[in-house]
């Protein structure tokens, strides 16, 4: 057995040693380990660790396949997203044991904290002592066993697997029930128990979900197609879709969801415009050689830069919402435009990842599809906090887009109206990411840029929060973003406009001394390649494009993306649907696309004189609109919407 | 943003190595708050006689200031028994008799205050625990209790007068170090304001101190202030308090923040995370326990 003292080797050099010994199939003891965190982390060899004290945040976590005993207690989200393998705790575990596991067995000998098994997917946790607050907090499935009591709200919006409790259940949360114990339950459980030794002569009582909150009571109606396009033009108070949604809830009595993002007029890209008169540039067919438009995005802190050959990425968007064709078609558009794609909450397929040249993999709270060999194949991590379309609320997926494969990727049982968790498990505030970050970096040797989507809410203090936690990257998300499904409501009124969103984070990061230290990467109804050269001159690095880029690859922007009957194919589960969508021919009207916005953005750039698109600046601005002049700070210039507007 | 740890001494009388625990237990959680550090200390008091520590900067300006705090504490007919400037603050033990709010607030009007109190000290500096120490020398404080804390300075600057603990404005002996955010913060604090207090940040750990200061001025016990608190404050948090003679902690419903405790019969200590507590007893292994949320407790000095 080889040793590894922390008292003289630091976590991270302990970790790559540890990953050396595993792959060596050696087995490890890790003395003086002083509570420190991420001890083992990343961990993917059948290996035994013993930690002979105390360990911190995250041990075992992101690992798959090894054995690890602690001596003594262990701190928040241990075993995190544990897939196979096992961890004995022989002291206490503090607040989300087992949390996101799927498939590992962990066992807590003493008490443990709140929330345990919070998002768990597969296999067992099992404390011989006490469980506290909210123990199977939204849990999709497995099992928590329990020998003390259970806590408070034990069970709280679970919706899948079994809680079992051998002492008092101190009260059942929302949508959880006691049912009956079978003697095979019973046989099966005191078999496990005997197994890791734990002693226990009392019964069981078993808590299960009471499949009350599953789904919506009534789904949305069938509705009259009004295309995007119709819905979001201003035409006064009353309006074809106030009425529609109007009618809709009158027949499901509550709020409705529909896909897209906003549809009523907002402060937006092209209320600005360039002070130098673009159509007098006469066109020049090989502008797009001339200049430089190649962009490294992620190295700040060491890691492996993404490499784009252009400022313009695809926005995230899920295997789940849409298609795996249209995921596929956007996945190869990317690497023919030599760009990235982005798996959104859904997990990343095969078939996305060979698809892609490039792929960022998103992290979300609910832990979907989230793993630590999926994130060895990413270019690049992404940690989800919000989407400017819905800030504050989590992924939405209607049960007619929960498949048998949709559900087994994410982990989650078939059916349901999946509605993702408002918040990660394990970041409640700006000290909590720190740690998660670095998790994520233990995880994967630090070779892989680790950055934050934020929807556009409290921008100024939250860029900042993503500075100080030194994130490689931010893509910053404003309200004219689209989704798949959310509150019509939400989508109308919570977001701020992404105008609005790229002036406070530069303005932020002004203030404490980070300006251009932080690359943004803006995004939310940009639509051709002179948004991206607008955004580009307000001080973002790069854009992405999601909507769009659908809208080329067949989107006929109906709003229906929550129903899951895409007759493009794109947004779609159903079989008889997806087969309509063509991935060869559309990947090439994506790549296509692409290119113009390619064009487009050199074109504007050399207009300027600019041989690099990074030459952009807030001076070739102007604002067509109060309202834009009074966000930006852009000068006010009435005179310049004849020229850019006239004839539309 | 940060991590917190406080610590209380049951047997030692009134020389244990407060200093030296608290570092040791921030320097351990450096990791949540590496900007700043700072540290509430009991002194033991003196009859009739108060601790300041104000913030005055460094260089000539520190100098102009100092003078007016001077001036102004002469005003005030505090008669100056001790003074030092130590690092970027001012600290002085005077005597005084009169009404300990106006005081405090009239001295506010000269140069941020620190601390007030016939025991508080608080000593506070951008940088770690060791960095603080070495201005400040807090390895030297012996004492029953104390609170510390590290800050991860995330929506205002990194700043000696940013930092944490706070104390309770205008309240003697009261401190306090929060791990969390309170979202009711505008409408608590409008209805102190109400009653005539006053803030000097918009920090809601100063809204906590001021909070439990005004009850346990109405005659409250600290036990009863901080169940009341679980109630009357809105948000994530975990959060230490200090007077003259106590110590204890109050979480919230949600349990959304960390914190760990360990008592036995020399001490309680309590602290974001398990590390600090290591670091007290390096190498063995420890019974901690982590308080339930919507939990509250309170430690009285047995001297």
């Amino acid at each position: 057995m080889a040793s590894i003292d922390l008292a003289v080797v630091p976590v991270r050099a302990a970790n790559e040693r540890l990953r050396q010994l595993g792959a060596a199939g050696e087995d490890i003891e890790i003395l003086n380990p002083d509570a420190r965190h991420h001890i083992g982390v990343g961990l993917v060899h059948p290996v035994t660790v013993h930690i002979r004290g105390s360990a911190g945040y995250f041990c075992a976590g992101l690992t798959d396949g090894p054995r690890f005993v602690v001596d003594n207690n262990v701190g928040w989200g241990l075993a995190d997203n544990m897939l196979k393998g096992s961890i004995v705790v022989n002291g206490n575990a503090s607040a989300i044991a087992g949390v996101a596991i799927r498939g590992a067995e962990v066992i807590v000998k003493g008490n443990m904290g709140s929330r345990a098994g919070q998002v768990m997917k597969a296999g067992t946790l099992a404390c011989a002592g006490n469980a506290n607050f909210m123990a199977g907090y939204m849990m999709y499935g497995g099992r928590i066993v329990i020998l003390g009591d259970s806590g408070d709200k034990v069970g709280q919006d679970m919706t899948g697997g079994t809680i079992y409790v051998g002492g008092r259940i101190v009260a059942l949360g929302t949508d959880a029930k006691v049912t009956d114990l079978s003697s095979a339950d019973d046989d099966e459980l005191r078999a496990f128990l005997d197994r890791y030794e734990l002693p226990f002569r009392g019964t069981f009582q078993k808590i299960v979900n009471a499949g009350k909150n599953l789904r919506y009571g009534k789904t949305e109606p069938r509705v009259r197609v009004i295309p995007y396009f119709e819905a979001s033009e201003a035409n006064g108070y009353w309006n074809t879709k106030v009425r529609e949604d109007i009618e809709v809830k009158a027949q499901i009595g509550r709020y409705r969801i529909r896909g897209y993002g906003a549809a009523r007029p907002l402060p937006h890209i092209s209320d600005l415009a360039f002070r130098t008169d673009l159509t007098a540039i006469p066109a020049d067919p090989s502008v797009v050689d001339k200049v430089r438009m190649r962009t490294l995005l992620g190295g700040r802190s060491g890691a492996k830069p993404l490499d784009l050959s252009m400022p313009v990425m695809i926005a995230p968007m899920s295997y789940g919402a849409l298609s795996k064709s249209a995921k596929v078609a956007l996945a190869h558009a990317s690497r023919l435009s030599d760009t990235s794609e982005n798996t959104g909450e859904g997990g990343l397929s095969n078939e996305q990842r060979e698809a892609a040249k490039q792929i960022i993999y998103q992290c979300l709270s609910g832990r979907l599809g989230w793993n630590i060999h999926d994130m060895h194949r990413a270019n690049g991590l992404e940690i989800y906090i919000s989407q400017g379309a819905k800030p504050g609320l989590g992924g939405q997926l209607m049960a007619k887009k929960v498949t048998k494969e949709i559900a087994r990727i994410r982990g989650i049982p078939e059916g349901i109206d999946l509605r993702s968790p408002s918040r990660h498990p394990d970041v409640l505030g700006a000290d909590d990411l720190v740690i998660k970050v670095e998790e994520f970096r233990e995880a994967t040797g630090y070779r892989i840029p680790v950055s934050v989507k934020l929807g556009a809410g409290r921008v100024r203090d939250d860029i900042k929060i993503a500075y100080k936690d030194g994130f490689d990257f931010v893509e910053l998300d404003g309200l004219q973003g689209s989704t798949g499904a959310a509150g019509n409501e939400v989508l109308e009124f919570v977001g701020i406009p992404t105008l609005s969103a790229i002036q406070e984070a530069i303005d932020a990061l002004s203030e404490i001394g980070a300006a251009d230290k932080l690359p943004i990467v803006l995004m939310g109804g940009v639509k051709d390649g002179i948004d991206a050269a607008k955004v580009l001159a307000l001080g973002a690095t790069a854009t992405a494009v999601g909507t769009s880029a659908i809208i080329a690859g067949g989107c006929i922007a109906c709003l229906q993306c929550h129903v899951g009957n895409c007759v493009t194919g794109i947004a779609t589960q159903d079989p008889v649907h997806e087969r309509r969508y063509n991935v060869p021919v559309e990947a090439q009207n994506i790549h296509r696309y692409l290119e113009a916005v390619r064009w487009q953005l050199a074109s504007v750039a050399h207009a300027h004189g600019y041989a690099d698109v990074r030459q952009f600046k807030r001076e070739d601005l102007v604002a067509l609109t109060p309202e834009a002049a009074a966000i930006t700070r852009l000068p006010y210039d009435p005179s310049l919407r004849e020229r850019d507007r006239g004839g539309r | 943003m940060c991590g917190i740890a406080g610590i209380m001494f049951k047997r030692n009388g009134k020389d244990a190595e407060v200093g030296k625990a608290l570092i040791s237990m921030l320097d351990g959680v450096q990791h949540r708050g590496p900007d700043s550090t700072g540290f509430a200390l009991y002194y033991e008091p003196q009859e009739g006689h108060y601790r300041l520590r104000f913030y005055v900067g460094e260089g000539d300006a520190a100098a102009a200031t100092i003078e007016r705090i001077r001036e102004k504490l002469q005003d005030h007919q505090a008669r100056i028994v001790e003074q030092h400037n130590v690092g970027c603050t001012y600290a002085v033990i005077v005597q005084f008799h009169g009404d300990l709010q106006r005081f405090a607030y009239d001295m506010e009007h000269v140069a941020k205050v620190f601390s007030i109190g016939e025991s508080l000290d608080i000593v506070k500096d951008i940088g770690g625990a060791h960095d603080v120490d070495d201005r400040y020398k807090v390895a030297n404080f012996q004492g029953t209790h104390g609170i510390g804390h590290v800050r991860l300075a995330t929506e205002s600057d990194v700043a000696p007068d940013a930092s944490h603990p706070f104390w309770a404005t205008g309240f003697a002996d009261v401190a306090i170090v929060h791990n969390g955010q309170i979202t009711n913060y505008w409408k608590m604090r409008r209805r102190l304001e109400k009653r005539g207090f006053a803030f000097n940040t918009d920090n809601d750990s100063e809204l906590i101190a001021v909070y439990l200061a005004d009850k346990l001025s109405q005659g409250w016990k600290l036990e009863a202030a901080l169940k009341e608190s679980i109630s009357d404050l809105d948000g994530t948090f975990s959060f230490l308090v200090s007077t003259k003679d106590e110590i204890g902690y109050a979480k919230d419903r949600l349990a959304a923040k960390p914190m760990v405790m360990l008592e036995n019969d020399d001490m309680i200590a309590i602290a974001s995370e398990e590390v600090s507590l290591n670091r007290l007893f390096p190498g063995q292994a420890l019974n901690t326990f982590e308080p339930p949320p919507g939990t509250f407790k309170t430690w009285h000095r047995s001297i």
